[in-house]
């Protein structure tokens, strides 16, 4: 496009999405204040964000892509920075869940008086790590397996065998999210249940919703490999999920230990 | 000095894009048949969880779920502050006046 360039870095073009999407952000945070107190218009206002943010995602990430397979952008030093990049947010993801796991365990630790000295607090009656959850460690650690095995068949040129593997990968997160579903709905105790029932479904529930955009981030991958779009060489987009994936599979295993296992007992 | 050697680990690692670099790699014909014979190594791996993972879920889902005792209405239990924007009670919370 440009006849001069002699270098191989990316000068993005002018885009409306960060403004775009910047408004989405206020109109969701202004709606959210007003929806939890009962303003008219709130929920209208709220919904309209979050639409506008949903949106702004799927056209900033639809240019992306144009900008990597149509546009040939994404050379080998673009390549790097999108990876430097996705670790670092990977990162800022771990501090952000070491902050429930801090709560977590500045509570269970020395259980306050309040209730009744001990954890999990009287009353709490806690779910049995040894069933569902022992059970979904399995499943995610499968899925785990399922995407290296999407990873070496995209290495190896196999497509169709990548699509299988990424077919099976996302089954096995949303059995996942199934039996997270059926557990928060057949749990003895909820949010408002005590710190117990507090810590619990923040860190967990934080959790799920992770599991449910490396479901999509998957999904898109599964897309782009039966389109064509990933090659032996260039599959930035699939590094980035299977990163997150097992991110998030990491996560879970934390969880499982700390708050399903040792904080149930 | 190790520090060093991480950070060009790191870079290494980044450079090849996740992709694991021994020697024997090196050469473009054995890399080949390398991720060929991964590719199917993983697919068993991911058949025998997809397995375990079956017929633990039969053993799970069989079994049926246990029922809790009602507790004293502790203080700390079922906080309500105030009303949410949709009704009194949460969303998932109904099991409350069910059990």
């Amino acid at each position: 496009m440009i006849e001069s360039q002699r270098h191989s870095y990316h000068l993005v073009d002018p885009s409306p999405w960060p403004i775009s999407g910047s408004l989405g952000a206020l109109a969701t945070t202004v709606g959210g204040v007003m929806y939890m107190h009962s303003f008219q218009g709130g929920a209208t206002l709220l919904s309209l964000g979050l639409i506008f943010i949903l949106y702004t995602m799927f056209v900033w990430w639809r240019d992306v892509l144009r900008e990597s397979t149509l546009e040939g952008h994404h050379t080998k030093v673009v390549q790097l920075g999108l990876r430097y990049g996705f670790i670092l947010f990977i990162v800022s993801e771990v501090m952000f869940f070491f902050a429930f796991f801090w709560a977590f365990f500045h509570s269970s630790l020395a259980p306050t008086v309040e209730i009744g000295g001990i954890w999990p607090p009287k009353g709490i009656g806690v779910l049995d790590p040894w069933e569902i959850p022992f059970l979904n460690t399995l499943i995610l650690l499968s899925s785990g397996a399922a995407v290296t095995w999407a990873h070496h068949a995209i290495l190896a040129g196999k497509e169709k065998r990548a699509v299988y593997a990424l077919v099976a990968t996302v089954l096995l997160a949303l059995v996942f999210t199934g039996f997270q579903g059926m557990e928060y709905y057949q749990a003895p105790f909820t949010i408002s249940d005590s710190i117990y029932g507090s810590t619990f479904f923040l860190a967990t529930g934080f959790h799920g919703f992770h599991v449910i955009i490396g479901t999509l981030f998957l999904i898109i991958c599964g897309i782009r490999q039966y389109l064509g779009h990933l090659t032996k060489e260039h599959h930035v987009g699939f590094e980035a999920a299977a990163w997150y994936w097992h991110f998030v599979d990491v996560v879970w295993l934390f969880l499982f230990v700390s708050i399903y296992w040792w904080g149930g007992i | 000095m190790a520090m060093a050697m991480m950070r060009s680990g790191l870079q290494a690692a980044l450079r090849r894009g996740g992709r694991n670099a021994s020697p024997k790699r090196s050469f473009a014909s054995s890399a080949h048949h390398d991720d060929a014979y991964e590719t199917a190594k993983w697919e068993k791996i991911t058949y025998a969880g997809i397995a375990t993972c079956t017929i633990l879920a039969f053993n799970n889902l069989s079994k049926g779920h246990p029922h809790h005792e009602e507790t004293p209405p502790y203080s700390y239990l079922h906080i309500r502050n105030k009303e949410f924007p949709w009704g009194p009670d949460g969303l998932f919370e109904k099991k409350h006046a069910d059990h």
